[in-house]
């Protein structure tokens, strides 16, 4: 019985034809009742042709006659009616009368209506004359006394369908609800034997077509007493007053449409009757009776069902908007829940990780990524950091703050790959332009849908005209690929959800903003200090030298042995002391100065220094200088960097036969790749492993002063250096074996905003100065007469 | 007569020793030392005590960057801005080694910019320098009476 086949588009060139049946003006009505059109003053202006049933009279000698020719005395009752009609559209029951042929013909129910200012009168039969809200109340009193046992909107529409078939006695009476995409879903059922079953089966969204739908909305209930009915036709076929067609949307008595008559024929359908449920203004389903045999349901009957289906419908709205508010209640708990967590917290993404329970349950999701900062953050069932990336991309592209999809694959594989465990999405930016998202993900939920009947044929067979379909045989069809639909509630709770964290993001900006300024001043205090460091701190110093050198000058002959020695002391504490304050001093600045990156020549830089190092006299170093090539980096920053290793290799290895130097380049791997890794080796000293962590401290020494001079602030500078370049620096060593120190450079490193590569000479010269503290400077001239 | 070196210190050591650097130089120009901005100030505009003063401008101006009241960048832009003092070489002779004071003097116009050294000999070799270069080798501007 089942067939399984995917999903395929549903609309055919013949539906559209469907949909362009104009059937609010079919100009005819269905032959168990009858209907005029009149002037204000009673005069008939159209009539339905079987008008000649009640007075014997062709229509067209009827046309222009009092209404009162037709109904005798009840002409006045009806005229009063029409005279009392508020609005247009809603028709008005303005009684009962027995049929002028008389009482062999069951009473009449007279219905007025007014639309497009042309008045209608509709006779149709009734079970008396007697007031048919007093009839009707004992026929819907059963229904409205259950209503207060029922809990669930199945449970309502089960009673409301059992009530309708023992009130009117239809063969077949079914509930459904319209799906999103405008399926009917059969949810409740009363049938009496001999009926089949269509209970739970889905009817495609186009056995109703849209301008269907949209006069469901407006009238409320539908009659087809005898689907093998020949139509009435109005006479004359054009309303003399309009001069076309006359509306009829809003007449019980309409005559529908031959291919709905032919889709009723083709579900062995004689008769039938439909009443629109209608929620919160839209046409949420349908009840809908069917009889084997023709049927008139008495207006009393009709106005009962009309009476059952707006009650239910209110029900609906109600517990539905129940439902809803207590899972919108849930939802807000639990992000009330997580909005607490995380404002426990310093990284809001941590705590959302760590707390995946609620993150999830807040859209009932099965797993779900935080996109934040360039980090990605996955909880639960969701796809690789690298798909979600890639999602990222492409929600970056999709207007509004929330996407969502239950149904992933129909994006296409290039959004998201397909995977069953994240078949729809639901996603908000926190921030599009620092691409910063919460995503949530649903695993697919494999459904089969029961069709009544293969949707897809439709409007295959009978005949070139409409044709509604035929086959009402169960058809199986899977759906794959979807996750459960993103309720309203839950899109909505997470776009609150953004809010609120849009708001922790602003908090925290706003902190590091106030951290910013914090950092800012304290800095300013410490370039205050610093310079108070330099210039007051230096000046004793000096003075202490400088007197020292006077004292040996002028009276060195007379002083004692000892107190030369002495002297000697003071004066070495003093120059220590004075390069402790310059290496500290260039270290801050070294921190402090902006980077300013431009290429640099690496390999000219370090043969500048061996060079160097070969006039000051360190003739017997053997050089092993790789390929070193260029960098991006601040050329003077990296200049105390080469130096400092330099210096370090040629002073720890100057003790060897044959010191040996070796500086070479490679390229960075693992952690450091997208890095350049420099590295200056000598067959020195070296130093124990156990005291690495050691060497790259500020006035941190692996050696005594007598052994090796200097006050340990070159590696420390090194690193400062190479960190702010974005680069890692680090050691390897073995005591009377010789080191090596490492560092490695970004190949793009990141410009520092505001730092421009156009430094003047002056500038340079100035940065020089002030990183140079053992360099001796002569004075800088400049010629007065420039400039002047 | 040989115009004076202004040497602007407020340090009592720094003003002694210049003097004895300079001294040792045997640089026969006179030194003038003032002990902050606004007095060397009055003495190079000839006001107050000073009005009396022939109407000679010093061959160099030895300038410390930390001076009490008016400081030393305030001097020099003092200087630059009067137009019978903005020819006067002008030395930043300064212990600070901050890369912003250096720059500021440039921009202000500063003739040299020298660094106290630490060791006394290298101070002295400067001194020397800048005595020798400024007070006897340079050929100063021709002053407008």
């Amino acid at each position: 019985m089942s067939a399984v086949a995917p999903a395929r588009p549903m609309t055919s060139s013949k539906e559209v034809d469907c949909a362009r049946e104009p059937i609010h003006i079919p100009g005819g009505i269905q032959p168990h009742g009858f209907l005029f059109s009149v002037d204000a003053e009673g005069l008939l202006l159209q009539a339905s042709a079987n008008i000649s049933l009640l007075n014997g009279r062709p229509a067209e000698a009827s046309l222009g006659q009092p209404l009162q020719a037709v109904l005798g005395k009840d002409a006045a009752m009806v005229l009063d009616a029409l005279r009392g009609l508020q609005a247009e559209g809603t028709p008005l029951y303005a009684g009962s009368i027995e049929d002028p042929r008389g009482a062999a013909h069951s009473p009449l129910a007279v219905v007025v209506h007014r639309h497009l200012g042309i008045n209608i009168v509709e006779l149709e039969p009734a079970r008396g004359t007697a007031d048919v809200f007093s009839s009707m109340y004992p026929l819907v009193r059963t229904f409205i006394n259950s209503l207060h046992s029922v809990q669930t909107v199945a449970e309502l529409a089960l009673l409301a369908a059992r009530e309708i078939q023992r009130i009117t006695g239809y063969g077949r009476t079914k509930v459904y609800s319209f799906d999103a995409e405008g399926a009917g879903h059969v949810i409740a059922e009363a049938l009496e034997p001999g009926y089949p079953s269509y209970l739970d089966q889905r009817f495609p969204a186009s056995d109703i077509p849209a301008q269907a739908r949209a006069l469901y909305v407006r009238n409320r209930i539908r009659l087809i007493a005898d689907a093998d009915y020949v139509p009435v036709p109005l006479v004359p076929a054009r309303h003399p007053v309009s001069g076309g067609p006359t509306d009829l949307t809003y007449a019980s008595l309409r005559s529908v449409s031959p291919v709905h008559v032919q889709y009723m024929k083709n579900m062995r359908t004689l008769s039938s009757m439909s009443m629109s449920i209608v929620v919160r203004g839209r046409l949420w389903g349908l009840i809908s009776c069917h009889h084997h045999s023709a049927r008139v349901a008495p207006f009393e009957v009709r106005t009962a069902c009309e009476h059952v289906a707006q009650v239910l419908s209110l029900q609906i709205e109600a517990k539905e908007d129940h439902a809803e508010a207590e899972y919108r209640l849930e939802l807000r708990h639990t992000l009330s829940r997580l909005l607490a967590s995380m404002a426990n917290t310093d990284s809001f993404v941590d705590a959302l990780r760590q707390d995946p329970r609620d993150l999830l349950g807040l859209t009932g999701s099965t797993g779900a990524a935080i996109v934040f900062n360039g980090r990605v953050e996955r909880v639960g069932e969701a796809p690789d950091e690298a798909a979600v990336a890639g999602l990222v991309q492409w929600l970056d592209t999709q207007p509004g703050t929330v996407y969502a999809t239950d149904h992933v694959a129909g994006l296409g594989a290039a959004v998201l790959p397909r995977q069953p465990e994240c078949a729809g999405f639901l996603a908000v930016s926190i921030s599009k332009l620092f691409r910063n998202y919460v995503i949530w993900f649903r695993a697919e939920v494999v459904r089969t849908i029961k069709w009544a009947g293969d949707p897809r044929d439709k409007l295959s067979g009978l005949s070139p005209s409409l044709s509604p379909r035929e086959s009402f045989e169960v058809w199986t069809e899977q759906v794959r690929d979807h996750s459960a639909p993103w309720r309203t509630a839950e899109q909505e709770i997470a776009v609150e959800f953004q809010t609120a964290l849009l708001g922790v993001v602003l908090r925290r900006a706003e902190e590091m903003a106030q951290l910013a300024l914090e950092l800012g001043r304290v800095n300013k205090e410490l370039e205050g200090f610093s310079y108070t460091v330099s210039h007051d701190l230096r000046a004793p110093l000096r003075h202490i030298l400088a007197y020292m050198d006077l004292i040996r000058e002028e009276d060195g002959a007379r002083l004692s042995e000892r107190s030369a020695h002495y002297m000697e002391r003071i004066a070495g504490a003093a120059r220590f002391g004075g390069q402790l304050v310059d290496d500290l001093l260039a270290f801050s600045q070294m921190s402090r100065a902006a980077l300013r990156l431009q290429t640099v020549d690496v390999a000219a830089m370090v043969g500048k220094l061996a060079e160097d190092s070969r006039a000051e006299g360190a003739a017997r170093v053997e050089w092993a200088i790789g390929e070193l090539g260029t960098v991006t980096a601040d050329p003077v920053l990296l200049h105390v960097v080469l130096q400092n290793l330099v210096e370090n290799a040629l002073k720890f290895s100057s003790r060897k036969e044959r010191p040996r130097i070796e500086i070479g380049r490679r390229p960075g791997e693992g952690e450091l790749a997208g890095q350049d890794v420099f590295w200056v080796r000598d067959n020195g000293v070296g130093f124990d492993m156990a005291y690495v962590g050691k060497l790259f401290g500020v006035f941190e020494r692996l050696h005594q002063q007598e052994e090796f001079s200097g006050t340990g602030i070159g590696l420390a500078s090194v690193r400062r250096v190479v960190e702010r370049h974005g680069g890692r620096a680090w050691a390897e060593g073995m005591l009377d074996h010789g080191a090596c120190i490492y560092f490695s450079l970004p190949r793009s490193p990141a410009a520092p905003a505001g730092a421009g590569s156009d430094e003047t000479a002056a500038e340079t010269l100035a940065r020089l100065v002030a990183l140079s503290p053992d360099r001796r400077r002569q004075p800088v001239l400049k010629d007065t007469k420039e400039g002047t | 007569m040989l115009r004076p070196i202004l040497l602007i210190e407020d340090n009592p050591n720094d003003i002694e020793l210049t003097m004895i650097a300079l001294q040792k130089t045997q640089i026969s120009n006179p030194v003038v030392s003032m002990r902050d901005g606004a007095e060397a100030l009055e003495y190079l505009r000839r006001q107050g005590k000073w009005a009396s003063r022939p109407d000679q401008n010093p061959a160099v101006i030895l300038l410390d960057k930390k001076l009490p009241k008016v400081d030393g960048h305030e001097v020099l832009k003092a200087v630059r801005a009067d137009p019978s003092l903005k020819r006067i070489p002008v030395v930043m002779l300064t212990s600070s080694r901050e890369e912003s004071d250096l720059l500021r003097s440039y921009d202000l116009g500063v003739n040299a910019y020298v660094v106290k050294p630490v060791q006394f000999d290298d101070f002295m070799a400067a001194i020397k320098d800048l005595g020798v270069f400024w007070a006897v080798l340079n050929e100063p501007p021709p002053y407008a009476l």
